[in-house]
């Protein structure tokens, strides 16, 4: 039993090191090392003699570790989270190794327990969930394998033996754990704002993704495709047709060096004037990650209205933009009207140039070329929205590329008109609102997101970094700013994804997006909606508002909450079966007898009272074993009193023993 | 006999005591503290895992308060107390007990006597049904007849964390004998020489006590073996033989209860019980008077046992010393310095000597 104490004791240590890195990753340099060893000791105790000779050993390192900590916390101002994390773990593998004790068990749990804490300070993903279960089952087996074996052994006796019944009651105790926790975490009121977590956010890097700033100077290499997820967006009242063409607007730039579009906010800015445009209100729920980039929140354009559901605040900045402040993954709910007004509305505008307006024809020094491409397109259009669509169009005869030009030479607008003839989205839009603004109409560049995955098992929309997209809006007064696209369709969503794995990673991601949604980000708005939906569950069907998906996921976690509850139930009714005294254990060994005896096809008859039985393999391997077995099962079973644990035990002895002797023979011929 | 009562104070605290009692054991108070300070940091920072963790730790201790209750519940105790112990010698005091449930087991069962010093019993697991014998040690036993006045059954299953206790009323008695291994001197009746101090252990054979006397009735501590089973079949109920010689040579033990404190009361005690296991070693028939209880001459193991309940019981302290018989057939156990004469053999207990193991002073 102290064995199998020890072996538990480093299984839950491991547990706890895998919940940790769940959340922390392989960060900390003494992750691997510690995992190893502990996986070690899982199988391999040191004896005494060798725990005796660890013990320096650890004390040296454990100093090392905690002056390490100390110098990152006061001298270096560092993350004390990581030189803290070895210490801890340095200790765990060092009680994970010693013998186990009282107190070391108390210092065992803290320790283990310890990392779960560190654990939930990161933002881990559903793994958590699953490996926390597994944790409390094995802690639940080890603590009290632990207490039952000291205390036996405290008092001189031997420890009970670790049966298979008794295992599979404790850890369906364990299961109760979980139902508890579940509880507390269901229920208990989330009355204070949250802190963030630490989680990093996706930096703006060289490889394909959303970044502050739309700039055609790069060259000398290709966009490497980036398939992190930025953007979970739900549609609580129904789901748009088409998912994979919806522009996910982040923020718009106005001014324009050359090289590299940037953002001169002003107060005055018009604004589009969301009421006007047709269509109905599409409803968002925005799960997003925090961008390196810059706080945006994104959405379908134009914006009616914004709520911010999580610790974050949202708010309009200037150019149609929204924004939003705090230091973890914004969730926010958006109103919009994404259909575009009907052209012949748009052809009717009449341009009014206002100040405001003008910064929007702004233009670096360009070529006489282009100027007179520009005018082209303004000569032979009537109206603003043919001179767009125009522009547009011809775009859309271009090629589309994630080869970045070779040289600075090459990395023009210019080049990318006359002569090259092929680029990547950001061309495309720079080059529209040149056109655009050289022949007069006001134009800004917008980034964002377009398209995404449709995710079948969460019922959501994938947004990643593989998504980024530069496009053009086009001022037309009375409506506001009007998105055209001038990038070939069909050629940035969906070009790199993994498609061979599509479907796993789906279902990884809707998994990731409810633990998410309904773990990570659990509030008290989730926390009241549940309750009103439980209520409402219990009133009848015909008062009831039509079901949403809402109530679909409340009916699935108590799908979820009742099949534990079964599982536990019948764990320990199994349990009961095999430890409800000396009768049925007796059975059981008899039957495994009868069916060992059969499959050697021995005896002929099948259905034989027990007497006969052991009548009938009187000369077969084993028979002097079984004829013991069957006789304290014969008194065990129409016997006045249950057989005693010592009875038992010899019975499962002979059984075993008549088994391995058939065995033998049968091998011998 | 008369079984000490232990004072009102003790009786009042044990009426009052819960039934069922739960204490904190140390990793149960890092556990709740734990929790606190979880729940603290929890709601400072609404991370949500952070409720799952603490959500966690308060399932363990309900967990443990539930399983505590139900290790506890339906578990019946029975006590076996030996006849009788020996002061200073452990008890062993044996339970059976017995799980009634008809569905759960019980972990980690703990008896433990109401005792100082008891060394608890252990059951580490009784599924349903089931019945185990089990035992429990009690250390440094007084002379005396204590009244046992129940059990605690107590558990710190599952995790160590509370013990639950409860209490399981059961009546008894423990009667500790005095010591019975002073090393004395023979007993010297008038000057003499006890006469068969060198024969073996066991009642004298009949040959030795001379003639056959006369019959009378059966009392408890007489040597079986001196049952006439003839006359006992007649009368119907057990009657003894006696012989000329036992009355004769019978004498009687006195033990004085007049002692100056209570090391020396107890000394004298042993010093009496030593004497009755002397006399029932060489098959002497003796009578014992010891405070106001008298046990008429009589020989043998049972005699003896009668002698020693009674010297267990003893109140010391004070009284009046009267022989119960002639003084000259008389052996006096004293503490006083001085006594009048005419005592066949006096063995006084002084404070000097009173510690010692022996006490052998003779007059």
């Amino acid at each position: 039993v102290t064995r199998l104490h020890a072996r538990l004791a480093a299984l839950l240590a491991l547990l706890a090191l895998l919940t940790f890195i769940t959340g922390a990753g392989l960060d900390a340099p003494s992750v691997i090392p510690a995992g190893a060893l502990l996986l070690i000791a899982i199988f391999v105790q040191p004896g005494e003699r060798a725990a005796r000779l660890l013990e320096p050993l650890w004390r040296v390192v454990a100093l090392l570790l905690a002056l390490r900590a100390g110098l990152a916390v006061f001298l270096d101002r560092g993350d004390p989270v990581l030189p803290m994390v070895d210490l801890l773990l340095l200790l765990l593998c060092a009680e994970s190794l010693r013998r186990r004790d009282g107190s070391g068990d108390a210092r065992h749990f803290a320790l283990t327990f310890a990392l779960l804490i560190a654990a939930a300070a990161y933002r881990p993903g559903p793994l958590f969930g699953v490996l926390f279960m597994a944790y409390v089952i094995v802690a639940t087996l080890t603590l009290v394998v632990g207490q039952l074996s000291r205390q036996s052994l405290n008092r001189g006796l031997p420890p009970p033996p670790p049966r298979a019944a008794f295992l599979a009651r404790v850890a369906a105790l364990g299961i109760v754990v979980i139902a508890t926790s579940t509880f507390v975490f269901l229920f208990f009121p989330r009355v204070t704002q949250a802190w963030a977590i630490r989680s990093s956010p996706l930096p703006a890097s060289a490889v394909m993704g959303f970044s502050d700033r739309v700039s055609i100077g790069e060259h000398g290499a290709s966009i490497e495709p980036n398939p992190q997820v930025v953007l979970r967006v739900e549609f609580p009242d129904g789901v748009p047709a088409s998912t994979g063409s919806l522009y996910w607007r982040g923020r718009s730039y106005n001014r324009f060096d050359g090289r590299t579009w940037s953002r001169v906010d002003r107060t005055a800015t018009p604004s589009t004037d969301a009421q006007r445009w047709p269509g109905s209100i599409v409803e968002q729920t925005i799960y997003a990650r925090q961008l390196a980039a810059a706080n945006v929140v994104f959405g379908l354009h134009p914006i009616v209205s914004v709520a911010s559901q999580s610790r974050t605040r949202t708010f309009r900045g200037a150019s149609d933009d929204f924004l939003y402040v705090g230091e973890t993954d914004p969730i926010y709910r958006i109103r919009s009207r994404p259909e575009r007004p009907h052209p012949d509305s748009l052809r009717q505008v009449e341009m009014r140039y206002t100040p405001e307006v003008m910064a929007h024809l702004q233009l670096p020094p360009m070529s006489a070329r282009l100027r007179a491409l520009a005018d082209s397109f303004r000569v032979a259009s009537s109206n603003i929205f043919d001179q767009s669509s125009a522009i547009e169009q011809w775009l859309h005869t271009f090629g589309y590329t994630l080869d970045l030009p070779d040289s600075p030479a090459e990395a023009t607008l210019d080049h990318f008109i006359f002569q090259r003839r092929a680029g990547h989205c950001e061309y495309f839009s720079t080059a529209m609102a040149v056109l655009l603004r050289a022949g007069g109409v006001p134009a800004r560049n917008v980034n964002g997101f377009l398209g995404g995955e449709w995710n079948e098992f969460g019922g959501f929309l994938t947004v990643t970094q593989n998504h980024a997209h530069s496009w053009v809006e086009v001022w037309f007064p009375g409506w506001g700013w009007v998105p055209f696209d001038p990038t070939p369709p069909g050629a940035v969503s969906g070009g790199v994804s993994a498609r061979g794995l599509l479907s796993l990673r789906l279902l990884f991601t809707g998994l990731e997006h409810r633990w998410g949604k309904w773990v990570l980000d659990y509030d008290l708005g989730t926390q009241t909606e549940l309750f009103r939906r439980t209520v409402g569950s219990l009133t009848p069907r015909a008062r009831r508002p039509a079901a949403s998906e809402g109530d679909a996921s409340l009916v699935r976690l108590l799908v979820v909450v009742a099949l534990l509850m079964v599982v536990a139930g019948a764990l320990l009714r199994s349990a009961r079966a095999f430890g409800r005294g000396g009768r049925s254990a007796a059975t059981r060994e008899y039957l495994r007898l009868r069916r060992a005896y059969q499959r050697s096809g021995l005896p002929p008859a099948r259905a034989l009272p027990p007497l006969q039985f052991v009548a009938a393999i009187e000369d077969v391997p084993g028979a002097a074993y079984a004829r013991r077995a069957v006789e304290l099962y014969v008194r065990a079973r129409f016997g006045a009193r249950p057989l005693t644990r010592i009875e038992v035990q010899v019975l499962h002895e002979s059984v075993a023993a008549a088994l391995r002797e058939l065995r033998r023979g049968r091998r011998q011929g | 006999m008369a079984a000490t009562r232990p004072p009102w104070r003790l009786r009042l605290q044990a009426r009052l005591r819960p039934r069922r009692r739960l204490r904190v054991l140390r990793p149960g108070a890092f556990v709740i503290v734990g929790t606190f300070a979880l729940g603290l940091a929890t709601l400072n920072t609404g991370n949500n895992l952070l409720y799952l963790l603490m959500g966690a730790l308060l399932g363990t201790i309900a967990l443990s308060g539930w399983l505590s209750e139900q290790a506890l519940r339906g578990v019946r105790v029975e006590r076996h107390v030996p006849r009788a112990a020996t002061a200073g010698e452990p008890v062993h005091v044996l339970y059976t007990v017995s799980n009634r449930k008809s569905r759960l087991p019980s972990h980690g069962l703990e008896v433990r006597e109401q005792w100082p010093g008891a060394t608890p019993s252990f059951v580490a697991a009784l599924e349903p049904g089931e019945t185990i014998r089990t035992r429990s040690v009690l250390m440094h036993a007084r002379r005396g007849v204590h009244p046992l006045e129940g059990v605690v059954l107590g558990t710190s299953f599952p995790f160590g964390l509370f013990a639950k206790e409860r209490d399981v009323r059961l009546a008894g008695v423990l009667v500790v004998w005095p010591r019975t291994d002073r090393r004395l001197r023979a007993v010297r009746l008038g000057g003499r020489r006890g006469r068969r101090q060198d024969t073996g252990s066991g009642s004298a054979p009949a040959a030795h006590r001379g003639d056959y006397r006369a019959t009378r009735e059966y009392r408890p501590g007489d040597d079986p073996r001196d049952i006439h089973w003839r006359s006992t079949a007649r009368r119907g109920e057990p009657v003894l033989r006696e012989y000329e010689r036992d009355a004769a040579e019978e004498y009687w033990i006195v033990l004085d209860t007049a002692a100056p404190d209570d090391v020396v009361a107890e000394a004298a005690v042993d010093t009496a019980a030593s004497l009755v296991a002397a006399a029932t070693a060489r098959g002497d028939r003796f009578g014992l008077a010891a405070g106001t209880s008298r046990l008429p001459p009589g020989s043998g193991h049972g005699r003896a046992e009668a002698a020693l309940d009674i010297l267990a019981a003893v109140r010391m302290g004070g009284g009046r010393l009267l022989p119960p018989a002639p003084a000259a057939r008389c052996v006096l156990v004293t503490a006083r310095p001085a006594v009048p004469g005419g005592w066949g053999d006096v063995f006084r207990v002084d404070g000097d000597h009173a510690a010692i193991d022996a006490a052998e002073v003779a007059t």
